[in-house]
């Protein structure tokens, strides 16, 4: 089989509103002016599309994504925190793997997601 | 903060998994992942084209598995039902019968234990007129 991409990852959420406001403005994320509806809203995350969605409007049951399934990449995870928490938000204590850092936070609907950033060369030398 | 805290990609999505080795084998040969030669023993990644996927075991973080919720990751190929028959041809159940939103169609199909994953292509242009 042959998989070009990841078209979308779906975001699946309770309350369009607050969910728009968690990742258009806290995040940051561009909206894509192509999304379909008001309850099937598309996010712009550099790299792959986010389709923040209630499933209770697309037939089925709301489930949390499992703990840090999206790793977004900040510049810098402390100060993603700080400016989180500065808008209210509750924010885990950063960890540092050795080769990078991560902070947990859950966005309005309880999906736990992750500032990350890897400030460690990868063996071939690259950075991130 | 006009502009949040400046998300710029998405580093990585994780899927849980019960067994990284049964899972790795899926990915590199039931979907033609390519592994990323950065993977360790403990963190594999598999690169989709644009993002990376991580296979986490939650059991070394401490944490119970549960699966992607339905249709989590949503893969572009070149034609649903080319890939639908692929992955019954390698023992892949495929939920259902293919949708088609009138934009696009797509299938979800069945990794070990949930329904997280999808095959997904649209046919139709955007309304700028590109497509993808």
């Amino acid at each position: 089989m042959e998989v070009q991409r990841v078209d979308y990852v779906r975001v699946p959420v309770t309350d369009m509103e607050a969910a728009n406001h968690f990742y258009g403005e806290l995040l940051g994320l561009e909206r894509n002016p192509n999304s379909p509806g008001d309850d099937w809203v598309e996010y712009e995350a550099g790299n792959v599309t986010l389709a923040v969605m209630t499933p209770h409007t697309h037939e089925y049951e709301f489930t949390a994504l499992p703990p840090a399934t999206i790793a977004f990449r900040v510049t810098d995870v402390e100060e993603a925190k700080a400016k989180l928490e500065s808008a209210g938000l509750e924010v885990n204590e950063v960890w540092d793997s050795g080769a990078c850092k991560g902070a947990g936070v859950s966005d309005p609907a309880g999906n736990r997601i992750l500032l990350h950033r890897r400030y460690a060369p990868y063996p071939d030398g690259t950075t991130p | 903060m006009a502009d949040g805290i400046d998300a710029q990609r998405v580093d990585f999505i994780a899927v849980p998994v019960e067994d990284r080795d049964r899972a790795a084998r899926f990915y590199e040969d039931a979907l033609g992942l390519a592994r990323n030669p950065n993977s360790t023993d403990t963190w594999v990644e598999f690169e989709t084209g644009n993002v990376t996927l991580a296979l986490v075991d939650p059991k070394t973080a401490g944490q119970e598995f549960v699966p992607l919720p339905f249709g989590s990751i949503v893969l572009r190929v070149p034609d649903v039902d080319v890939a639908r028959a692929k992955l019954q041809e390698a023992g892949v159940e495929v939920v259902g019968e293919t949708w088609d939103s009138g934009v696009c169609n797509g299938a979800v199909f069945k990794d070990s234990k949930g329904k997280g994953l999808c095959v997904h292509r649209r046919y139709a242009p955007y309304a700028d007129g590109t497509q993808p």
